[in-house]
Formats: structure tokens, sequence, C-alpha cells
């Protein structure tokens, strides 16, 4: 019925049950949203500026709504919001290589030759579901093709996988096909369900036969669920909020997405490589971010849904404290920055801190395993249960792993 | 005296900290001065038997990005926004007035000298009374963002020869030409090649018109900047050269050159028929000498580091210019014979 349709994304549900309707349920159901600013993000242009230094470019700071803590002008409406917002400003995370970067970044996890560990994402998704539910667990944007990393889902399997929107902003190949209408569509879908029941009766405990069934059922959510990819339903007052941007459509998408039930959704805003012309680049990309990520936490808030959800902003590392030749700045890994608000975080906490160059951090370093611990914390998650890759207990967060307490509601 | 790029040879190199992103040049007494990213404005005696920079004044809080001379005062402009007047011989500041509410980038002055303009990237050009700091008159023209929403910006000016036009190019490639009294939009010039917008792979933009320059004859206006780029992350493009008749306006021949580079900065030679550019990326720093009637340059010098001014120094023969090495100078063929005292200095 569906050739080509992806079944991602539906991770370990069932079929059966309601997408969970009550308000009050909704905000009570954990979920989380990981903007990941590929490339590289400059911490100086964002979270951690040092005007009038050499090293802080052409940038000023600005107050914001914790005293004494400023971030760049390109931020305005951010510096608004920071009482909702917490910030690391002390990551120390040793690798300055996208690709080994965003690996370590993104599974919390130096990498191992014997297991492969699931992003943060993947973990998230896993245990934030709701069996019940037949939307996805995981739903991941990721539109700019440099750096595009698909979430890992390691030793947990395919069967985790998320929902990849890599083309365009709504799933593909989940139309019916041309000439056969609803009703025949749900004619047919009795007919087989009615036929798979028949041959399942007699052959209890078939996991293929229940397979089968399930991955049909996890195919059918998705359809009904394409509504929730459709930013046209959104009030035209709401649209112009997030901006005409694609970034912008893509949160306000999530936002969508979240609302209705995703667990997890991620939102991939690439490409931040500026190893020329950086500060045009960030004049481009800030505003931008600044414009959505406002709009987007205000939004959350005003629906309740804040407190709920978890808003994860992470790159693979930051950007020199030097200027090169060709007023850029490349890539770094030893004093950078990371966001977090809502579920589970206290906002306006102002972590960690780097000195007047921002050259090393002098207070509060964290590393990537420090980061995963929080995130698994800020959301309920006990970082110490354990999964299993065969044998072997692996447990969710690094053993040496020390979340960020200060951060944490 | 003779004019030939092939000859063309570094002579000097005054270093400075940081980036100079502005340049001018007082002929009388033969002073460069220049200011970038240390916010301060530097100067080099080219009398000096040996050529030095010397730091003069700091009266902009944020990097200075266009500096001009008039009538012994440095009139300089930078990222805070500001028109700063500094009497070249005292460091006294005689006049600052807030000018754009955004970055200011680029200055350029009438043929008189009685007043100048100003481009920032609130997107206006607006006319100053060079002696009063009075703003006589701003131009309203460019798009306020890219076509795809995104901040855009207003990098380069110039003024005809006669002073009767005013050319103002932006970040997307417009161009928009207008009339001085009247500050009427006469015309707007679309050249977007200048202008890459990468929505697939990187979904950001880099480019932009870094330069203008009309003719020694006023017909004609020279752009500059970078081609299509094939890497947004960089200035991974071909330096490009348009030529147009503004006033019909028809665009007339294209420069280009395989070094991927910005161009941030074009003169037309006064006498010669030669385009002069420079600039830098990811080949490198450039110096660019554009047979007029050649797709391709007659010459290219290759300079460590970018250039982001040049300004030619004719009674000298030489180019003055500056950038990430600070202060730098070439000799353009050979010396004038008949002024020692305008020959090379011996190297910092």
């Amino acid at each position: 019925m569906l050739a080509g349709a992806s079944v991602a994304g539906f991770g370990g549900l069932g079929i059966a049950g309601e997408v969970p309707a009550a308000d009050a349920l909704k905000k009570q159901q954990k979920r989380a949203l990981f903007i990941w600013l590929a490339g590289g993000a400059s911490q100086f242009e964002t979270w951690d500026p040092k005007a009038s230094r050499e090293t802080g470019g052409p940038f000023r700071w600005i107050q914001t709504a914790v005293p004494g803590y400023h971030v760049c002008e390109l931020m305005p409406k951010l510096a608004k919001l920071m009482n909702k917002i917490a910030v690391v400003r002390s990551l120390n995370t040793g690798i300055s290589e996208h690709g080994q970067a965003a690996d370590l970044i993104s599974t919390g996890r130096p990498k191992e030759p014997a297991l492969e560990y699931p992003e943060i994402g993947v973990i998230l998704a896993k245990e934030l579901a709701a069996r019940e539910s037949k939307l996805p667990d995981y739903v991941s944007f990721f539109l700019s093709t440099e750096g595009r990393r698909r979430p890992a889902t390691g030793f947990l399997g395919g069967s985790h996988s998320p929902m990849l929107l890599e083309n365009s902003m709504r799933p593909e190949d989940i139309d019916l096909p041309e000439g056969l209408s609803d009703l025949k569509h749900k004619e047919r879908e009795h007919l087989r369900e009615l036929l798979s029941t028949e041959f399942a009766r007699g052959r209890v405990g078939s996991q293929l036969v229940g397979g089968y069934n399930s991955a049909y059922a996890k195919v059918l959510g998705l359809m009904q669920s394409d509504h929730l990819f459709d930013i046209e339903k959104e009030p035209a007052s709401v649209r112009e909020r997030y901006g005409s941007t694609v970034f912008g459509q893509q949160c306000l998408a999530a936002r969508r997405l979240l609302e209705a039930g995703v667990p997890m959704v991620k939102v991939a805003r690439g490409f931040w490589d500026s190893h020329h012309d950086n500060f045009e680049s960030h004049r481009e990309l800030v505003p931008d971010f600044d414009n959505v990520m406002s709009t987007l936490l205000t939004d959350l808030d005003e629906r309740g849904l804040l407190d709920s959800t978890l808003v994860i902003v992470l790159s693979e590392f930051g950007r020199t404290p030097k200027i090169n030749k060709d007023v850029g700045r490349d890539h770094y890994a030893a004093a950078w920055s990371c966001a977090f608000a809502g579920c589970g975080i206290k906002g306006g906490a102002i972590h960690g801190k780097t000195d007047a160059d921002g050259k090393t951090v002098v207070d509060g370093e964290a590393n990537a395993s420090d980061v995963a611990a929080t995130i698994y914390k800020a959301v309920g998650i006990d970082l110490h249960k354990e999964y299993y890759s065969g044998l072997r207990p692996v447990p969710i967060a690094k053993e040496n792993a020390s979340p960020i307490d200060e951060i944490l509601s | 005296m003779t004019f030939d790029p092939t000859k063309v040879k570094l002579t000097a190199t005054c270093k400075v900290p940081g980036i100079l992103y502005a340049l001018c040049y007082d002929e009388t007494n033969r002073k460069l001065y220049g200011a970038g990213s240390d916010w301060s404005v530097h100067a080099v005696d080219l009398r000096a038997d040996k050529l030095a920079a010397e730091k003069k004044w700091t009266n902009h809080e944020n990097y200075v990005s266009a500096v001009v001379l008039l009538d012994n005062v440095v009139v300089s402009t930078g990222y805070d926004g500001r028109i700063n007047w500094t009497n070249a011989d005292t460091a006294k500041q005689v006049r600052s007035v807030a000018a754009h509410d955004a970055w200011v980038r680029s200055l350029a002055v009438f043929p008189d000298g009685k007043s100048f303009v100003s481009v920032g990237d609130d997107m206006l050009v607006k006319l100053w009374n060079a002696e009063t700091g009075e703003l006589l008159n701003q131009f309203d023209g460019h798009a306020k963002q890219t076509p795809q929403g995104y901040t855009t910006a207003l990098y380069a000016v110039a003024i005809t020869p006669d002073g009767r036009h005013i050319a103002s190019g932006d970040r997307i490639g417009t161009v928009c030409i207008w009339e001085a009294d009247s500050g009427k939009l006469i015309h707007q010039l679309q050249a977007p090649t200048f202008y890459t917008y990468d929505p697939k792979t990187r979904v950001r933009s880099i480019g932009g018109i870094r330069s203008l320059c009309f003719s020694p004859d006023g017909t004609q206006l020279a752009i500059a900047g970078i081609g299509k780029v094939t890497n947004v992350d960089g200035f991974v493009g071909p330096c490009r050269v348009e030529l147009w008749d503004w006033q019909s306006p028809k665009h007339i021949r294209t420069y280009q050159d395989k070094h991927k580079a910005v161009l941030n900065d074009i003169h037309f030679h006064p006498t010669e028929p030669y385009l002069i550019t420079a600039g830098g990326g990811d080949s490198g720093g450039i110096l660019a000498f554009w047979d007029m009637k050649n797709e391709q340059p007659a010459h290219k010098a290759k300079p460590k580091g970018h250039i982001q001014k040049l300004l030619l120094d004719i009674p000298a023969n030489q180019i003055c210019a500056c950038g990430h090495e600070g202060f730098r100078l070439w000799s353009m063929g050979d010396l004038p014979s008949t002024d020692p005292s305008l020959g090379s200095s011996k190297l910092d």
C-alpha cells in the first residue's frame, strides 16, 4: 500500500491506543528538542562575547535579563529571555575535527572500537516515548547536506532510528497512490488486518507476524500525523513570528510535533563553519537564530509546554579566539559554550567561565559526558540505568560523568 | 617613470596589530593613515628614512572601517556607527556624529571636498556637510533583508568625478545610482553573481559588492567582489569585477580570475587603461592588474594576507595598501627619477 514509505521513528511502539488527547496529559509528558548548530557556532558571537578584546571581534555585548551576564549584541531577543535559559560557558571537549567531535558531543561518549553508542536524542526518544502513542518517537530535521549526520542508534539497533526529514519539511512517500480513495484504503486495511489476525491465530508468539502488523500500524500512524508537518495550518501571525527562513519553519514544525506528543525532535541548522568572513556569516546566522529561538521558547511557554520540554542548543565545538588571515575563526574545542532551557533547567543559571580572551576555561570545566549526563538528569532519566549490548551492561551516562547541577532546577 | 604591472614589487611593510580596514593619504605631507580592528588610527610618514607605523589616536569604540582626509582633518567611521573628525596634526577630535544605527562600512568624498557620503548596514546612504557635520540628506533604496530573509549589508559607495551621482552597492548584488542633489534613485543595477546563497549544502550566503569605482571620465562603473562561490564557508570563488555603463545601464564586461578571493577594493588607474584590485581568500592575498581589454588579469601579485584597501600614489608610482600585515607599499614599475624623495624607503 505504501511503497517506499519510511517506518522509522516508531521504535518499540505498537498500533493500539490513541494519541494522548488531553491537554493536561500532553503537558505532563516530557519531551526534548535538540537544536544542533552544525559546523560549530562561535561562542564569541553568541553566549560568551569578549567585547573590546582583540579576540572578541567587532560585536559588542549586551546586558541580559540575568544581572551581570552579557551575550553578543546579535541576540537581543534571547537576552531578554535569559531568565529562562541556562548557559554553560566552560566546555572543554578536546576534539576539533567535525566528524569525531560530532560523534563525541552527540553521544556524550568517546569512541570505542567494540561498542557503538546511541545518540543522546535516540536515548531520550526511547526513554520519553509514550507506549500508547502512534506518533513517531523521534523526528530529525537536517536539510543542509554539509555535516549531515543521521542520529546513531548504536547498540540499540535500527528499530530506534528517527524519522529523517532531509529533503523536505514533511515525510515523503506517505500519500495514497493516485486513484486510491481514503475509503478504499481503509477497507483494504481492514481486510489486511482481518487476514493477518486469522493468520496469526494459532501462531501465538510468532514475532514475524507481530512484526508485520506493527510495521503496518506504524505507517498508518505516520500517515495520520502528516498534518503535523504542515505549518500552513498555523495562523499567519504565528508563522510570521517564526520568520520565513528554513530554520524558522523547521522550528515551527518542531513545536507542532512536540505539542502533539512527539517526545524527541531534532532541528539541525547548518552550516556554521566560518573559516572565512566569520563576522559576516554570524551577522547572517545569529539574528535568525535569535529570532527563531526566542519565538520558540516564548511559544512553548505560552502553550504551557516549556516546563515539560527540554531545549538543548549544541554544536560539535566552538570557534577559535584567534581571528585568522581570512577574517574567520577556525575550530576550537578547548573553551566554548552551549545552552539549555525548559524541562529541568534552572533559567538564568550561567555556569562556568573562560578567561578574558576566551582562550581557556577558568571555572566549571565540563566535558561531553557531563553535558549528556546533564541532559538525562534534566528530564529525569536515571543516569545509572543500564541497557544491554548483548550481555554487556551499559549505563546510560558515562560512568565518570558529572551532571552540571548548577543549571538544573 | 613608467607603469608596468609586471614589475610590481613589494617595497615596504609596516606592521600594525590586528587588521587595517581603512586607508587614506595626505599627498602634501606624504603621510598614510590607516585604521582597523584595534579601533585606532595609525600613520606612516613616507618621507622617513625608515618607514614605521605610529599609533596616533583612538576615538572609536569598535573597528574603524573607513578614513578620508579633508583639509588636514581625518574623517573616520566604523562599526560603532559614528563618524569622527580628528585634526591630523594634534590628534584632537574636532567632532563626532552618531551617523548610522548600524555598522558604517564606507565613505566617499565629493570632488569639491565640501561634503561626503557614508553607507551603513541600516542600508542607508547619508550625505554629510564635511565642515559642519550636518546631515544634508539620506537615501533609502536598498533591500533591508536578503531574498532569503537574512540580515544584509551595504558595503560600498563611490561618487562620480563630476560629483553629480552616487553609487552604493550591497550584499545581494544591487547597485543603486543616486542623483546627489535631489536624492532621486535613477537606476538599480543588478549584479547578482556577487552574492552566493547556498540553499542546500550550507544554507547560508557569502559575497556582496565590496567596492565600487567610477572611471576617470565618469562614464563607467567598476564593481568588485567575488563570483559564484562553491563553498560558502569561505571565499572559494573567482575574484570578479564587472564593468558597467551605469547611465544606460548596461553591463559591458566581466573580469574574472581563477584566484579564489574576494576583491575588497578597486581603482581605475588615472592615466593607464588598467583596473587595479586587491583582496584575499582561499587562494591567499591578491593584488591584480586588469588590462581593460582583457578579461583575465595582466598581472597578479600574491601578497601574504588579505588586502583590505589600496590607493594609488601616482607621483611616486606606487600602490599603498593595508590589511592583515599592516601597511604595505608596492612600486608600479620604474621609480621616478626626478624626485629622489619619492623613491622607495627602507623596509621596517
